[in-house]
């Protein structure tokens, strides 16, 4: 008797097993006396220690947004000067900040293609294309969806023919390049198209036609 | 039940309605199934990052699925209709155990694909192209769904094994470490070049919405991961059986991160919005007419 009332007990505690929850284990009982704290003690500092974590990070995430405003602000206020008539050296902005490994492969390789176009095009064609220039320059920026790090400037390289052409005049032009040379525009216009053969030559010509037509004084 | 008195517990199981289950179920379904057949139909929508975007509504769309399923199918036995300790029931079950398993690893190897394939879009932007071919998407999506499929019948087959639930958290562990630290590194490296490139980096992605993007997946997911911990370490414990009894709770967050997803992934693009405009249209015009 005792034995089929055994099985039956536990096949029916069998049968109580729920569908999916094959790993509650109803026949080992869990005492709940003597209990310190309370009884969703780890719920409670479960998701308690979640929202900390997620709270920490958007905190981080937006503490790193506003330290990069900043610098921001600069280049852009900056930029909204120069426009009109006046040049100023952007330069200094760049050095201070900590990503030099990024500004100097910019420099390295954008100063080669002023270079070139300077010898290489005369003023007309710099006029006629300064106005496909801006309205193809809007387009590509729309179009391009992502930011290009220096790998960018780098693979687009240095052309060895042509850096033939600009040797004699090359500290020169790296002077007044360095001078008038703005890299928020810049680099703008660069990152924001994909880079072929013609748009490495056709980009720098509206930053340079931009600063030629600003009468420029040289600091 | 348990009628002893030494065996009632103070932490009843929390039991979620099955109304909830079945709308989330429904809604997340339907939002994951368009998403397929957007990125299916439009052809510009042709392209690695939308692949994997559809393959993770894929997955999506079957854990919803089998999830709504399986709360019917326990709704006709509590009511009597089913037998629960059946051969065929336990079939069942296993196969839609296998369809979950399945949709979880998925969907987590669909974020890993994701976060890489952004942040190849990012950093290596030239090569792009010659990196992330079609042909090789392809191959990373036969290879992410063979490898679910293949691991959750072992899941499923071997659930009885602790070493089971041992790799399937730590390969959670491992791709919540490699998701977030891709996703910051993306973001550290696109605030610094912001500051000389005035150019926002794909899809917005400012402090908020990654936040929203990585806090999304840590809230849904982690619970249920240290509900799997909890079971290996601490099956006796009482505390450990309090946050056992809010397993329901559980997968209903992962049900509506399935319901999440669609709206931190694919309705961000402007090209998937419009299909769904032009999808919507026609289907009221096919009815209309």
């Amino acid at each position: 008797m005792s034995e089929l009332h055994n099985r039956s007990q536990t096949s029916a505690r069998r049968s109580d097993y729920v569908w999916q929850y094959e790993y509650y284990d109803d026949e080992e009982p869990v005492s709940f006396e003597g209990l310190k704290a309370h009884r969703y003690s780890i719920v409670i500092g479960f998701w308690v220690g979640l929202a900390v974590f997620v709270i920490f990070m958007f905190f981080v995430l937006t503490l790193l947004t506003k330290t990069g405003a900043p610098h921001q602000e600069n280049p852009d206020a900056a930029d909204k000067r120069h426009r009109p008539g006046s040049c100023l050296v952007d330069i200094e902005d760049q050095k201070d900040k900590s990503d030099k490994a990024f500004s100097r492969p910019l420099l390295t390789g954008t100063r080669s293609y002023f270079n070139f176009y300077v010898n290489e095009e005369g003023q007309a064609q710099r006029e006629n294309n300064r106005e496909d220039g801006g309205g193809s320059f809007k387009d590509r920026r729309g179009t391009r969806s992502s930011d290009v790090m220096e790998e960018e400037i780098e693979d687009a390289g240095t052309p060895h023919p042509l850096n033939g052409l600009i040797e004699e005049s090359r500290m020169e032009r790296e002077r007044v390049f360095l001078s008038q040379y703005n890299i928020p525009n810049f680099v703008n216009l660069e990152h924001s198209s994909t880079l072929g053969e013609d748009d490495l030559v056709y980009e720098p010509s509206v930053v340079l036609e931009r600063h030629s037509q600003t009468p420029c004084d040289t600091h | 039940m348990n009628t002893n008195s030494l065996n009632r517990t103070d932490c009843p199981e929390v039991k979620v309605p099955f109304l909830i289950f079945f709308t989330v179920g429904m809604v997340s379904l339907a939002e994951n199934s368009l998403v397929v057949l957007a990125v299916i139909l439009n052809r510009n929508l042709h392209s690695p990052m939308y692949c994997f975007i559809c393959s993770l509504a894929a997955f999506n769309t079957i854990a919803s699925l089998t999830k709504t399923w399986e709360n019917l199918m326990i709704v006709f036995a509590d009511v009597g209709h089913l037998e629960k300790r059946g051969p065929s029931e336990t079939k069942l079950d296993d196969m839609m155990d296998c369809l979950l398993c399945m949709s979880f690893v998925g969907s987590i190897f669909s974020f890993l694909a994701i976060a890489v394939d952004r942040y190849i879009t990012i950093f290596h932007a030239l090569r792009y192209h010659n990196i992330m071919t079609m042909q090789r998407t392809g191959g990373i999506l036969v290879f992410i769904w063979t490898t679910c499929g293949v691991s959750a019948v072992l899941m499923v087959r071997f659930f009885d094994f602790k070493f089971i639930m041992i790799c399937f958290v730590v390969f959670f562990i491992v791709s919540l470490g490699i998701i977030c630290f891709l996703y910051v590194y993306m973001f550290l490296l696109a605030r610094i070049h912001a500051k000389s490139i005035a150019a926002l980096p794909p899809g917005g992605e400012g402090a908020l919405t990654l936040t929203i993007l990585f806090g999304a997946f840590v809230v849904c997911w982690a619970p249920f991961f240290t509900h799997l911990i909890i079971i290996m370490v601490c099956p006796l414990n009482p505390y450990c059986e309090c946050y056992r009894s809010l397993f329901q709770l559980h997968v209903v967050l992962i049900m509506s991160h399935a319901l999440i997803d669609p709206a931190i992934y694919a309705f961000r693009s402007a090209e998937l919005r419009y299909t769904f405009r032009k999808m919507l249209l026609c289907l009221s015009r096919k009815l209309c007419c």
